[in-house]
């Protein structure tokens, strides 16, 4: 994959500049208007927090990706199990489908108290709200990708006289995967804010509850400090998927989606 | 080569007479009906195809010539009448017939030689025996050279051309061709015609060939059927007495140009009619 790496850098160079160019920006802009650092640490501070206190800021991050990554993985199980039923089953697909659309609506990170009340401060509640966020666009995604496949295709594996099983996994399964992967840099950036908001709202670790704490002690640098690096933890995981997606949907010839909906 | 009809239990189908010698029919079409609701798409057709027959439906678009051929594939059920293939009626998908229809229909993430196989895995015949075959249809459409690439990487007529091996691979003794040509250039659709051919030369199957093109049923068959507009019934039924092998000049011909006209003109009534 030499030439792709390549291709990505190149690629990849007018947007760090841009980055580059933004932080410099901040820094002047910071020390020349004298800004106090409580309001905005200029990003050299936040760097020399990074650099300084990683082994809290880790200590922090580990809990938090943990249940992310868990709940992340639960969803795609599930929201695949789901989008398979909604595929097979007329009871669920006429049933459960709609309701499962229309609870769309419930933002569903205001459930996070009540699964406080429900589960506890614990991880439970993290792992739950994180797999709830996660799950939904999983699963509409999925059963898209499953129910996607062209009725000509259909035809002419009935011709060859596929059965349904064969046609499930020889056909609607590869055809769904640029869908599930779709589903799954979504799932990934809200299984993110489903573990965050729930260390916001009640957690005695995790990165949500350094970041609370740290603005409840006014020490903006640690704060930003705090959210840079999940920020580039988001961006780890949203890249390993990203690559994952164009290591098994090696026939669709690559996007030009360079981390969009990244963090 | 042949061992695939032999391993279904199938009568061997005896070689085609060198000319025209009696043939033993192979498709047996009686009194088929189809309606869908109110609207009836075919009205009382009969009709037999002989073994080894490359056999043309010309008609206008929409007349129902496609759902003729899906209901010989097995994939529609007729409102009235029957189809039978071999003596034996049609209820559903059989192995002795292969389709090809008007899009090449390739799996996208399978190579050419993967979507060649496709019928051997949904039909669970032993692949290795297979392959070897896969390959020599593959040479025999001049596309052998690019079993490894992926369809997106092969041009329109290359791929009809990977879904005509995949019609043949399991050999079947009755192809069902569904315009497959319809969605290429005039130049690439008249060297396919050539192709088909010389690939239906070397295999001897039963062929019926659906076509809105007069040129190309003349050019191609030993037989024509002309059916007219919905509900469609059988107008002509016209034989083909062109040599074979044929060739693309043949269509300068005055023998050819009057059996296009023929056609025309029979095409034409059922308008007017």
């Amino acid at each position: 994959m030499p030439d792709k790496v390549g291709r990505h850098t190149a690629k990849l160079v007018w947007p760090i500049l841009v980055t580059a160019l933004l932080l410099v920006g901040w820094e002047l802009a910071v020390r020349m208007l004298g800004i106090r650092s409580i309001i905005l640490p200029p990003p050299s501070a936040v760097f020399e927090v990074m650099v300084l206190r990683y082994d809290l800021l880790l200590t922090h991050l580990w809990p938090s990706l943990y249940l992310t990554v868990l709940g992340f993985l639960l969803s795609v199980v599930g929201g695949v199990f789901v989008a398979v039923l909604i595929t097979y089953s007329a009871i669920v697909r006429e049933g459960f489908y709609p309701v499962i659309v229309v609870s769309q609506v419930i933002p569903k990170i205001s459930i996070a108290p009540l699964f406080i009340v429900w589960f506890g401060t614990g991880t439970m509640s993290s792992l739950l709200l994180a797999f709830l966020v996660a799950f939904f666009p999983m699963t509409i995604n999925a059963a898209m990708g499953f129910e996607s496949i062209d009725e000509e295709i259909h035809r002419m594996a009935r011709t060859f006289m596929g059965s349904r099983w064969q046609i499930f996994w020889k056909i609607r399964m590869p055809n769904a995967l640029p869908y599930i992967f779709g589903g799954m840099k979504i799932s990934i950036t809200l299984a993110i804010i489903g573990v965050i908001v729930s260390e916001f709202v009640a957690s005695q670790e995790g990165i949500g509850y350094l970041i609370k704490l740290a603005g409840g002690l006014l020490d903006t640098p640690l704060m930003m400090a705090a959210i840079a690096a999940l920020s580039i933890s988001g961006l780890a995981l949203y890249a390993i998927i990203a690559s994952a997606e164009s290591w098994a949907v090696y026939w669709q010839p690559p996007s030009d989606a360079v981390g969009a909906g990244g963090g | 080569m042949r061992s695939g009809a032999a391993s279904q239990g199938l009568e061997p189908a005896p070689a085609r007479a060198g000319n025209d010698g009696p043939r033993a029919t192979t498709v047996r079409i009686a009194s088929l009906q189809k309606t869908y609701g109110d609207l009836e798409a075919i009205r009382e057709m009969s009709f037999d195809v002989g073994d080894g027959e490359f056999l043309s439906v010309l008609g206008p678009s929409g007349c129902g010539k496609s759902t003729l051929l899906m209901m010989i594939a097995g994939l529609i059920a007729p409102t009235a009448g029957e189809i039978r293939v071999k003596d034996t009626k049609v209820a559903g998908p059989r192995r002795d017939v292969g389709v090809v229809f008007q899009s090449p229909v390739l799996l996208p993430w399978r190579t050419v030689l993967q979507n060649v196989l496709l019928p051997i895995e949904l039909m669970r015949l032993p692949q290795p025996q297979y392959e070897s075959r896969a390959m020599e249809l593959l040479r025999m459409a001049k596309i052998d050279e690019f079993t490894a690439l992926l369809p997106r990487q092969l041009s329109g007529g290359m791929r009809q051309r990977v879904a005509i091996c995949r019609a043949l691979v399991h050999d079947p003794s009755i192809l069902l061709m569904d315009e497959p040509f319809s969605a290429l250039d005039a130049i690439t659709r008249d060297e396919m015609g050539v192709e088909l051919l010389r690939i239906w030369q070397a295999n001897r199957k039963t062929v019926i060939f659906v076509t809105h093109s007069i040129r190309e049923a003349a050019f191609l068959s030993d037989r024509v059927l002309v059916m007219g507009r919905r509900p469609a019934t059988i107008i002509d039924d016209l034989a083909i007495d062109l040599p074979r092998p044929r060739h693309i000049a043949m269509t300068e011909d005055e023998a050819f140009n009057r059996l296009v006209r023929h056609l025309r003109k029979a095409i034409e009534a059922s308008h007017a009619g």
